[in-house]
């Protein structure tokens, strides 16, 4: 187990030096960083000012050494746009966007599991074949699709939602992200259905199922206990590879919904040019992705002896 | 295997069905969207204090320090928080005092300005006037402002280690250079002369320069927040403006309280300023179609045209022309583009009229460099730019190229869907005359990049916002040859014409203001005859409020600026009596909002 946690760990800091090297070279690639953040009105001087205040006239090589080095010991720099510690900046958005991660991944195992576990136990029944094609229906229509749909039908029309942005105390953030992760969670909801109703399809049928129905345990116990638990396995491996998902579907909910967290940072740092915030982003985003896939291992292997053997 | 098959096609099938399912409710039971406000005010004709006024912008702001931050964003809690000693009338653009007791004349030679304070200015109560700001809970009264705090501000907006962007605005000053260079503590220019009185002395004559004291770069700030906060001053303004900063939520919200110590008995007259940030465009519109907010200023396409088309909004909207300017730019260094018929071709065949139609109207149409907002546009400047598909073909004769131009030219625009939009719009108009147009489209820093180097790029859709309302903001940088450098051009058609040059030399320090404004007519006049630009429009803007809101006008230099302004509290839900339902009935008879 432990071996499993340090190759696993070894791989993700390689994966999270990738992400951060091919970002750094190909930002500082895109134009001048001076030009963009001071804009067209500003002398040359100025210009030359900031380039010298911010290393950008040194060589790129030099600039990546000097990132990295401090990276490694928890500077991200200052952002070119405010001078703000990018540590900083990331530390107020982070957990807005974990806020709404954590709700919308919530939402998406209540709704999913319960209605594949439904379904499985409804079987060839009009409620399965009804919730499988709404839940196929969730999985083709895509999160900026729905997301402005729901902004309009349910916060503005019907007024059950508040109208995007993030509120003001913490009850309040729970309640302007109830619908933006309502919006994310439904794609994940129907993929983890459609899988959990196949799976507790296979469990059902299995003979250890049926050897604790014969001892007389009762219905709930043989479902959740027994059956769901077994068919449990392939969506925890699932969750992990919906991560990135998340986080991308973040990016666009964000926008949609006026959500500050690290979605909007992202694009509103992409837009400016605002190499140390791109880049802090990237690190962040690259290891809480890394470190949500190492739980889900882990997580498999405390949920199944086999692969905690390295069976 | 076909089983499963079979059952996923049932499965999508029954998903189809409850779509349709889905969209006959939604159909049915939703109520219609309002399309008149939902609430009105209280029906008082004299102004009255109190309130909350909420407004939004699409982005976030940078900060509250008036020497660093400089754009639309921060400039409008710059405006509530600190105060200027001169500003822009909102009808005439006409300077106008506001710290200062009146806009002072020049001395004789025209280089001297000589700012009086009003009496009993004080700076709003802060912590930081507090003996021990560390320790203290509560704000402590503010000071009062004198001369030497002007001299110390700007002082410390021009310092190098401020970073203060609008350095350029003043270095006319005299003594900056040295100041800058280290070469001495203060300004020779600035001399305080008593508590209340402060003198400027410019190296030169220039009659920009008051424009330029009018900028939020200008305004003085209290030299304790700096001493306490330091760079984080940016979060912890102290001016004389008419509220404070009371809380701010990066990237979501800003709260402004009145200033109970403001300069003008009985300002402001609102309490409390909320500023929404960050929310999208159509979000917004939705809140303030809600009442949620009181003031919009920007909209969708699609909203824009609903709104425009709702009657009961119409005493409450107000569409206007910006001050900026765009135009295709074409090298006067490169070829074909050095020979001035060619330019004029180019400039007469953009069909704008048709730019302005698939832009629903949104663009106000102009073919000179001077925006119609500003002193110096003359409606019937001669030869002023017009869409004239003879007089391009004949320019193109005269340009040697009587069929058309024997090769593709390449039109460099900045990314983005609109960028792309106005190319395809120039490719067209321009294949009309037989030139062929290759887009390429490159990141917006690339653009900035590219287009300000010499010999680089040969056409790129050029745009300007102005810095302060005079047409010499306009001129003097976008077509002045002193603004042609090997990189970073503000130039960016690299025009030169010494009898250009000339008329805005002696504009920049003529004193009648008649003469001043007729040398830029002029200049105008040879800058549309030369074409470096085919000139096409200036943006419009559309602001909204809430029926409640009173006495708002936009103000044609500040963004979002509510001086003056009012609520007419407390506000009621509207009803019939005050905005008749509309002429064409609902498609259904139910699920209305009551």
């Amino acid at each position: 187990m432990i071996e499993m946690i340090l190759k696993r760990a070894g791989t993700g800091v390689l994966i999270v030096l990738f992400a951060t090297t091919s970002i750094f070279f190909l930002a500082h690639g895109i134009g001048d960083p001076a030009v963009a953040t001071l804009g067209p009105n500003a002398s040359p001087a100025r210009l030359q000012g900031f380039r010298e205040q911010h290393g950008l006239d040194q060589p790129l090589l030099t600039r990546y050494g000097s990132y990295v080095g401090a990276a490694a010991t928890g500077d991200l720099g200052r952002s070119f746009r405010d001078g703000q510690p990018v540590a900083s900046v990331i530390a107020t958005r982070l957990p807005r966007t974990l806020l709404l991660m954590s709700m919308a991944m919530s939402l998406q195992l209540l709704i999913g599991l319960t209605l594949g576990i439904l379904a499985a136990l409804r079987r060839n029944t009009w409620f399965d074949t009804g919730f499988m094609g709404v839940a196929f229906l969730g999985i083709s229509v895509p999160t900026f699709v729905s997301g402005p749909i729901f902004l309009m039908v349910f916060a503005f029309l019907l007024g059950w939602f508040p109208i995007g942005g993030y509120g003001v105390s913490p009850l309040d953030h729970v309640g302007h992200a109830l619908l933006p992760a309502l919006t994310m969670a439904i794609v994940g909801a129907s993929m983890d259905a459609r899988i959990m109703r196949s799976e507790m399809i296979d469990t059902l049928g299995a003979d250890y199922v049926r050897t604790a129905k014969a001892k007389g345990l009762s219905p709930a116990r043989v479902v959740l206990a027994h059956a769901a638990r077994n068919a449990l396995l392939p969506i925890v491996t699932l969750i992990g590879l919906q991560l990135p998902n998340l986080v991308a579907g973040a990016i666009i909910t964000e926008t949609i919904f006026a959500w500050p967290g690290m979605g909007r940072l992202v694009i509103e740092s992409i837009t400016s040019l605002d190499i140390p915030v791109i880049l802090g982003v990237v690190v962040v985003t690259a290891v809480a992705v890394q470190l949500g896939n190492g739980f889900a291992d882990v997580a498999v292997a405390l949920l199944d002896p086999r692969v905690r053997r390295g069976r | 295997m076909r089983s499963t098959r079979r059952s996923e096609s049932v499965a999508g099938l029954v998903g189809l069905g409850a779509l349709a399912f889905a969209a006959l409710l939604v159909a049915v039971a939703l109520p219609d969207a309002p399309e008149a406000p939902r609430y009105v005010g209280a029906g008082s004709e004299t102004p009255r204090r109190g309130g909350t006024l909420v407004f939004h912008h699409e982005g976030d702001v940078r900060g509250f320090d008036p020497h660093i931050a400089f754009d639309e964003l921060s400039n409008i809690g710059i405006k509530l928080v600190y105060e200027g000693l001169i500003d822009y009338d909102r009808d005439t653009l006409e300077l106008v005092p506001r710290l200062a007791e009146a806009v002072p004349e020049p001395s004789g030679d025209g280089r001297t300005y000589r700012f009086r304070l009003r009496p009993n200015l004080r700076f709003a109560d802060d912590v930081v006037f507090c003996p021990q700001p560390a320790r203290a809970t509560a704000p402590c009264p503010g000071r009062a402002l004198t001369a030497q705090d002007v001299r110390w501000s700007l002082e410390r907006m021009l310092h190098p280690e401020t970073g203060s962007p609008g350095v350029t605005f003043y270095e006319l000053i005299e003594g900056v250079e040295p100041y800058r260079a280290g070469q001495a503590s203060h300004v020779a220019g600035l001399r305080v002369l008593d508590e209340r009185t402060i003198e400027i002395r410019l190296a030169r004559p220039d009659q920009t320069f008051l424009f330029a004291m009018a900028m939020t770069f200008a305004y003085p700030v209290a030299r304790e927040a700096y001493a306490f906060h330091g760079a984080e001053v940016r979060r912890n303004p102290v001016g004389t403006g008419a509220y404070r900063l009371e809380r701010w939520e990066p990237g979501v919200e800003v709260h402004f309280t009145r200033n109970a110590s403001f300069f003008i008995e009985g300002e402001p007259h609102i309490d409390r300023m909320v500023f929404v940030l960050n929310l999208d465009r159509r979000a917004a519109v939705m809140r303030f179609r809600n009442g949620e907010i009181d003031h919009i200023h920007r909209q969708t396409p699609a909203d824009y045209r609903l709104l425009m088309s709702y009657p009961a909004w119409a005493p409450y909207r107000e569409e206007h022309p910006k001050t900026n300017i765009w135009g295709l730019g074409m090298n006067c260094e490169m070829a074909p583009f050095d020979d001035r018929h060619m330019r004029r071709a180019v400039a007469f065949a953009l069909n704008t009229a048709r730019w302005s139609r698939a832009r629903a109207g949104r663009l106000m149409l102009t073919g000179q460099p001077i925006p119609a907002t500003l002193p110096g546009f003359d409606p019937d400047l001669p030869g002023a730019h017009r869409f004239d598909l003879s007089r391009a073909r004949e320019e193109m004769r005269l340009a040697g190229y009587p069929n058309g131009y024997p090769e593709p030219l390449t039109l460099t625009m900045s990314d983005g869907e609109t960028a792309r939009f106005y190319g395809e719009l120039i490719q067209q108009d321009l294949r009309a005359i037989g030139i062929e147009i290759e887009i390429r489209q490159v990141s917006f820093p690339i653009w900035l990049q590219q287009t300000g180097t010499r010999r680089t790029v040969l056409m790129a859709l050029q745009g300007w916002n102005m810095d302060y309302p005079d047409a010499s903001n306009f001129l003097d940088i976008l077509f002045h040859s002193r603004s042609i450098h090997e990189t970073e051009s503000e130039n960016k058609a690299f025009y030169a014409n010494p009898e250009v040059d000339r008329l805005l030399d002696e504009a920049r320090v003529e004193r009648d203001r008649a003469r001043r404004l007729s040398l830029y007519r002029e200049a105008s006049r040879i800058i549309v005859d030369d074409a470096p630009w085919g000139f096409a429009f200036s943006d419009k803007a559309m602001e909204m409020w809430q029926p409640y809101v009173r006495n708002f006008r936009p103000h044609p230099v500040w963004s979002s600026f509510f001086r003056d302004v009012w609520l007419d509290l407390p506000r009621r839900r509207a009803t019939e009596a005050d905005f008749p339902s509309r002429a064409v009935p609902a498609l259904l008879p139910f699920g209305r909002r009551p």
